[in-house]
């Protein structure tokens, strides 16, 4: 890197943003969850005296661990082929993870309705191939808005991943082939290592954005499966209590930190065989 | 030369003034807000363009109905609304929290046309509804599909998955029919907690055949369009654009139907009372206007008169038909409105379980 700090005053428009639409909504909300509807904590108290609001929270925090986990699952090696495949396979495989994910998460989660529904495309094709006599329950289950979450967030995780597999030095890899190591070997050994900080990277950034999902369960889960985001948004709809939702939303933000913080600090672990 | 310029200006200023101050008195314009969609094209038409050249007063529609947007303009001092439609759900809520103006009825109904409940304190009752059971005929054998609350919970005669909606308002009536009160005794009943315990005993045992609670009208109609369930509680007006638009093998079921209703409410700090005042007066104490809207959607106000220009047909159809009327029965927004949150909450827990 060079000396000297850089041209600092660069970053001045984007800090006037954050403290313009982030910081100051922010500390709003604060204000409003210890002021609304009466002054102190009730709300916090609230929400974790209350048992069922707490089976949410707990549910919340599952579905995004089995997400991310999911994610990484199948994300991991698509991005390990990815960085091994030739110029043409990989053009191919980038275009085909990122183009639905230009598309709106609402479209997204809607064909899955369409694609699971009784009458839908899967239940058509089990019956008529044989395979099933009835429809399968499908929607507004648990593996449905796992299926749907994990096909929403997994370019993202994939990204991630390759975007720093991309960086690891493959002649260390050889290196170890050179020095006897069975290709096994050599991936759990060097390659693997090297790429899990930028992996717990891509597996934070996939995890808070579970956390907050709220199209998904909404329209593909059940009552079972309402997460805080659906919760937040009952509070300030339905019930217009904005105390409380206020209270919801920053528990869900001290939530996702308090988990996320310190596997971030194993993604910053030094690593001395990085690409210099 | 310098006192013509400043003349002239002067004059131009002058001019443009009076042409601003000409132009508000002339046009005032009145927004009035309501859900939206289909039906907005048929109030225009029906309502909103003929105020207009009977008044000249300009109507700016917008929408959708949202309780929060209400609650937000309320506090932050910026009403954009002069008129809103609200859910009866809703109406006890803003009432108590004070997001709306009084009404003066003696500026809309002077001769007392409409009955005294449609003449809220606070809201004109301009629309009913049912929300009752709904079958997709098709999907029970033999043509036989459940006609009555307790047909809908026996799920050994009946199977099949159902929908109701995420709410304990209605359900706890629908629960209690389909155990065997009777629909006068219905609030009595629900009165007690043992009342409200036996509502909620009777639907934990239709909870494990409810697939999905639904919180929208669409919500239902997609549920009920797409086969994915067979049986649901469901609104009048949106069973009747099943049937007619999309040709649906689906029926509405009179029998224990719920009738509910909305209101016309003119939120805090309107900026044009008197002409939202005008407009309710012009648009709902005109049982001609209404019962056109009725064709459309079959969600006719209390307004006598209305009957008197609709075809037989069409007035079967309407919930506030004495035939249909001697099956349903009358949501108690007094009830709801003392023990809706007590209720709420203990739903919000039963619901998670």
């Amino acid at each position: 890197m060079g000396q000297g700090r850089g041209p600092v005053w660069l970053l001045v428009p984007a800090v006037l943003l954050l403290l313009a639409f982030f910081v100051y909504p922010l500390a709003g909300i604060l204000l409003t969850s210890v002021t609304e509807p009466a002054p102190g904590i009730g709300n916090f108290h609230r929400f974790f005296a209350t048992g069922v609001y707490l089976k949410v929270f707990w549910r919340t925090v599952q579905v995004a661990f089995i997400v991310t986990a999911l994610c990484l699952i199948v994300g991991y090696p698509v991005a390990y082929f990815l960085v091994h495949a030739g110029e043409r396979a990989r053009r191919l495989l980038l275009f085909a993870i990122l183009a639905p994910f230009w598309t709106s998460v609402l479209i997204r989660s809607y064909t899955w309705v369409v694609l699971l529904g009784r009458e839908g495309v899967v239940n058509r094709a089990l019956q008529e191939t044989g395979i099933t006599s009835g429809p399968i329950q499908m929607l507004y289950t648990a593996p449905a808005v796992y299926l749907a979450m994990v096909q929403i967030l997994l370019p993202i995780t994939i990204l991630t991943c390759y975007g720093v597999m991309v960086e690891i030095d493959r002649g260390l890899v050889r290196a170890a082939r050179v020095l006897g190591a069975s290709p096994v070997r050599a991936f759990a050994r060097v390659f693997f290592p090297l790429s899990l900080p930028g992996v717990t990277t891509g597996a934070i950034i996939t995890f808070i954005l579970a956390m907050g999902f709220f199209i998904t369960p909404a329209l593909l889960g059940g009552r079972r499966e309402m997460m805080l985001a659906n919760l937040i948004e009952f509070e300030v709809n339905q019930t217009t209590n904005w105390g409380f939702a206020s209270a919801i939303a920053l528990i869900l933000l001290a939530a996702t930190a308090a988990i996320v913080l310190p596997f971030q600090a194993l993604s910053k672990a030094p690593n001395p065989y990085r690409k210099a | 030369m310098r006192g013509t310029i400043i003349g002239r200006r002067a004059l131009i200023g002058a001019a443009l003034l009076a042409a601003a101050a000409g132009t508000a008195t002339a046009q005032t314009t009145i927004t009035v807000n309501g859900s939206g969609g289909t039906l907005a094209e048929a109030i225009k038409r029906v309502y909103e363009t003929p105020f207009t050249q009977e008044t000249g007063i300009r109507v700016r529609a917008t929408a959708p109905v949202s309780l929060p947007k209400l609650k937000a303009m309320v506090q932050t001092g910026n009403m954009e609304w002069d008129v809103t439609e609200l859910s009866g759900d809703f109406y006890p809520t803003v009432v108590k929290e004070g997001w709306v103006t009084k009404i003066d009825w003696s500026q809309i109904d002077p001769e007392k046309k409409l009955p005294d409940f449609a003449r809220g304190e606070y809201g004109l009752m301009h629309s009913s509804f049912t929300e009752g059971l709904a079958v997709r005929t098709d999907k029970f054998k033999d043509g036989k599909f459940p006609s009555s609350w307790a047909e809908f919970w026996d799920v050994k005669a009946f199977p099949g998955p159902r929908s109701l909606r995420d709410t304990p308002r209605g359900n706890l009536e629908f629960a209690l029919l389909a155990d065997g009160v009777t629909k006068d005794k219905l609030y009595e009943v629900l009165a007690t907690d043992a009342g409200v315990d036996r509502a909620f005993r009777k639907l934990d045992q239709i909870k494990p055949h409810v697939l999905k609670w639904w919180k929208s009208g669409a919500e239902h109609v997609q549920l009920l369009s797409e086969g994915e369930v067979f049986a649901a509680s469901a609104y009048n007006g949106r069973l009747a654009q099943m049937k007619s638009e999309q040709k649906l093998p689906v029926d509405i079921v009179w029998n224990g139907a719920a009738l509910r209703s909305n209101y016309m409410v003119i939120p805090k700090g309107a900026k044009h009372v008197k002409e939202a005042h005008l407009y309710l007066k012009v648009t709902y104490m005109d049982p001609k206007k209404n019962a056109e809207l009725v064709k459309e959607m079959p969600y006719p106000g209390f307004l006598p008169g209305i009957y008197d220009h609709l075809t037989p047909d069409v007035a079967k159809t309407l919930p506030t038909h004495p035939d249909n009327l001697a099956q349903t029965f009358r949501l108690s927004d007094d009830f709801w409105a003392a023990n809706r949150e007590k209720m709420q909450a203990r739903w919000n827990t039963w619901i998670l379980q």
